[in-house]
């Protein structure tokens, strides 16, 4: 049991290490080359990437499908397991707001990047057809962002009150930011009341929310009558996906922000355990899924699918589909069925793979669909046939990853990573319940 | 007198260089093999209509085949060993080219009533010159639409006009004109009897726009003939019904047409989700306040 000076010694924010500066310099320089990419884009229109009339989504609109995917986590983890009352969840939920934050955030600016034209950005409201996909990825997109700061927004404000107090002294320009972003927080009856009616209104709304993004994300595709798209299973299928990805990128930076802040009093082997549960019950399901997307077509596959089909199976995209399918879904479902595979390092392993997977699986969900087809391409240079991204679209889809990565260690730098007043206050529950079995 | 020499010299080395490099040139244009070209050409004429010849030229270079667009062809009429200009014309991008005739009176027969013509290219600096002899004897069809106990029918005769006879035991085929492809009519090779005709029945339920139906009865490539081609329109089909949903409110149509549901279903959501994300604003000024 520790004390309240303790948990705020080990728990509040701490300036970053040598570490900590060489890896926001490395991010800041990713993101400026991107920028740079991107004016370059801006100035010369889309002719600098190689996506042309058949690939005409490349791998911008993969990775902003795996930001939207990624985002998930905050549905699931925070709202979820909080819903279910399972109390195991503490000390990862607020890494799993940021995620899923960064990620929404991202997954908006991303889809900006692929417009040729973002100066006419604000056409898709003044004249949204409300028939269309892209208007429902439109407006549902700014409402899952105001709903993920939302969550992390509304359980933060004890802890900000609590880091007002704490840098009163040592550091007071700071300590008036806290104070001024804890909205006057002084934990009365009457704030707690509002606070936690808040809370239980967003986890329960965030869900549907998530869910509908998802499907919408899906349904971007799936409205499209293409070979790999052309599918009822498609929205469950992301969902399942989004599940998967999720959880990898909570594993991977629990873990980093564990080691790097030295948590592992706070985070223990017994949440990675929870969580390597979590993660297999995500990929069960995906893999799920995936069976349906591909073994059902394979059985009953016109010409043309099984033409995609054989370059996913054995073709040219067969080394990452393979890498994908076994690397980021199979090989994870048997580690961590192991209770040995749920250790924080092999995790950490696991979910790194099954981000990496997570994020090429979207890049062969997008890119083979597209040079596949119903009619012939023809009467269209060679290079057209193909698809690889440009040295335009590398940086520049870095750059937002990097960013990403950036809103996450800004967020981890001044925001406590672990609930302050909730760690306090479940070790005074735990005290009192001790005592109560004692006597 | 040795600088003079010299200069004579010279004169004779420079004169020497330059047949030597005119006859290079031509030694190496010798090398440049001149591509064969091969023409294809097909006579058509359709009754009350156009008379023209279909024309393809491809040539076979590095074991593929391809079309040669762009290059003059000029068509000659035979009689008599001489060689009457028709006309001239060129190729397109797909190497093929329609030649119309005026009219079949713009050319003449030969002796036996029989047309001959030739098609030639002149060659250019990739091609060989190459020509296509086409030969045949004007027919005509006369085909209508009966009814007969209630069966319709379309009815065809071949006629030779030049000896204004029937034309026996000659393949014909029925069709119905369709939007790709044409729909045959009864089977797809029918002989003409004795009289030089054939009655094909027509199946009921065609679909036809305004319940029209377009009729073609063709003599196809025939090695004596060429293409014939007769139309016939009858008003015997199934009109087609506009299923246009232009003025409907779809999910195709644009948005000021959009599905009532549509209207109202997700805009219901979208005001019910943020009128909460706005509530749950509103309690974070409370929480200040309070």
């Amino acid at each position: 049991m520790k004390s309240n000076d303790k948990l705020l010694k080990d728990l509040a924010p701490k300036k970053f290490g040598k570490l900590g500066v060489i890896w926001t310099c490395l991010l800041i320089v990713i993101i400026i080359a991107g920028v740079i990419a991107y004016i370059d884009q801006l100035i010369k229109g889309q002719i600098v990437t190689n996506m042309r009339d058949y690939a005409l989504w490349g791998i911008y609109i993969s990775n902003f499908v795996f930001f939207v995917a990624t985002s998930f986590v905050g549905s699931v983890t925070v709202a979820i397991l909080r819903l279910t009352k399972n109390t195991w969840r503490t000390p990862v939920v607020r890494i799993a707001e940021i995620i899923a934050l960064a990620a929404i955030i991202m997954a908006g600016i991303t889809i900006m990047i692929d417009m040729a034209r973002p100066d006419r950005l604000l056409n898709l409201f003044i004249h949204a057809r409300i028939q269309s996909p892209i208007t429902w990825d439109v407006i549902i997109i700014p409402t899952y962002i105001a709903l993920s700061f939302l969550l992390l927004y509304f359980p933060l404000l004890p802890d900000l009150a609590i880091l007002r107090e704490h840098f009163k002294k040592d550091k007071p320009t700071l300590s008036k930011w806290y104070g001024k972003l804890s909205l006057n927080w002084k934990g009365s009856k009457a704030q707690k009341n509002i606070q936690s009616k808040s809370i239980q209104i967003i986890a329960l709304m965030i869900i549907p929310v998530g869910l509908i993004l998802q499907t919408i994300d899906a349904w971007l595709f799936s409205t499209t009558y293409r070979i790999g798209w052309d599918s009822t299973n498609l929205g469950p299928y992301f969902i399942a996906g989004a599940f998967v990805a999720g959880i990898g990128a909570l594993v991977t930076v629990v873990y980093i922000i564990r080691r790097v802040y030295k948590l592992e009093d706070y985070i223990t082997n017994f949440h990675f355990d929870k969580l390597g549960k979590l993660l297999v019950l995500a990929c069960l399901t995906y893999l799920y899924f995936n069976i349906n997307e591909y073994l059902i077509p394979a059985f009953t596959a016109t010409e043309d699918e099984a033409i995609h089909l054989n370059t996913l199976f054995t073709g040219h995209y067969a080394p990452l589909f393979w890498f994908v399918t076994i690397g980021g879904l199979i090989l994870p479902i048997i580690i961590l069925l192991f209770k040995k595979g749920r250790k924080p390092l092999p995790m950490f392993l696991i979910g790194l793979i099954v981000v990496i997977a997570s994020w090429w699986k979207r890049y062969l969900i997008v890119t083979p669909t597209l040079l596949h087809p119903f009619l012939p391409i023809q009467g269209v240079p060679e290079s057209w046939h193909h698809y690889f991204p440009s040295v335009h679209e590398w940086l520049i889809t870095s750059a937002t990853l990097a960013m990403a990565l950036l809103i996450i260690t800004i967020l981890v730098r001044y925001l406590p990573i672990i609930p302050i007043q909730r760690t306090a206050d479940e070790q005074e529950e735990l005290l009192k319940t001790n005592k109560n079995a004692e006597q | 007198m040795k600088n003079q020499l010299n200069f004579n010299l010279i004169l004779l080395a420079l004169f020497g260089l330059l047949l030597f490099s005119t006859s290079f040139q031509s030694l190496h244009a010798q090398k440049v093999k001149k591509e064969k070209v091969r023409l294809k050409a097909q006579y058509i004429k359709i009754m009350d209509g156009e008379i023209y010849l279909n024309i393809k030229v491809t040539a076979r270079v590095k074991r593929k085949n391809i079309k040669v667009s762009n290059i003059d062809l000029t068509i000659y009429n035979k009689v008599n060993n001489k060689k009457i200009k028709v006309g001239e014309t060129t190729t397109n991008i797909d190497g093929e080219s329609k030649f119309v005739f005026k009219s079949l009176n713009s050319i003449k027969p030969d002796s036996t009533n029989t047309y001959n013509l030739v098609i030639l290219f002149k060659g250019n600096d990739i091609f060989k010159k190459a020509k296509k002899n086409i030969v045949f004897k004007d027919v005509n069809i006369r085909a209508k639409f009966i009814t007969k106990d209630s069966i319709n029918y379309i009815s065809a005769t071949l006629i030779d006009t030049n000896k204004d006879s029937l034309v026996g035991n000659q393949s014909l085929t029925v069709q119905v004109q369709r939007i790709f492809q044409p729909l045959f009519i009864g089977e797809e090779f029918i002989i003409t009897d004795e009289n030089g005709t054939i009655l094909v029945p027509i199946e009921e339920g065609i679909p036809g726009i305004d319940g029209n139906l377009t009729f073609e009865v063709v003599l196809n490539d025939s090695d004596n003939f060429g293409t014939v081609k007769a139309i016939v329109e009858a008003p015997i089909g199934v009109p087609i019904v506009d299923e246009s949903t232009f003025d409907q409110r779809t999910m195709w149509s644009p948005r000021n047409k959009t599905p009532l549901f549509l209207l109202i279903l997700p805009n219901l959501l979208i005001f019910s989700i943020w009128g909460l994300i706005i509530y749950l604003i509103t309690n974070l000024f409370k929480i200040t306040k309070s």
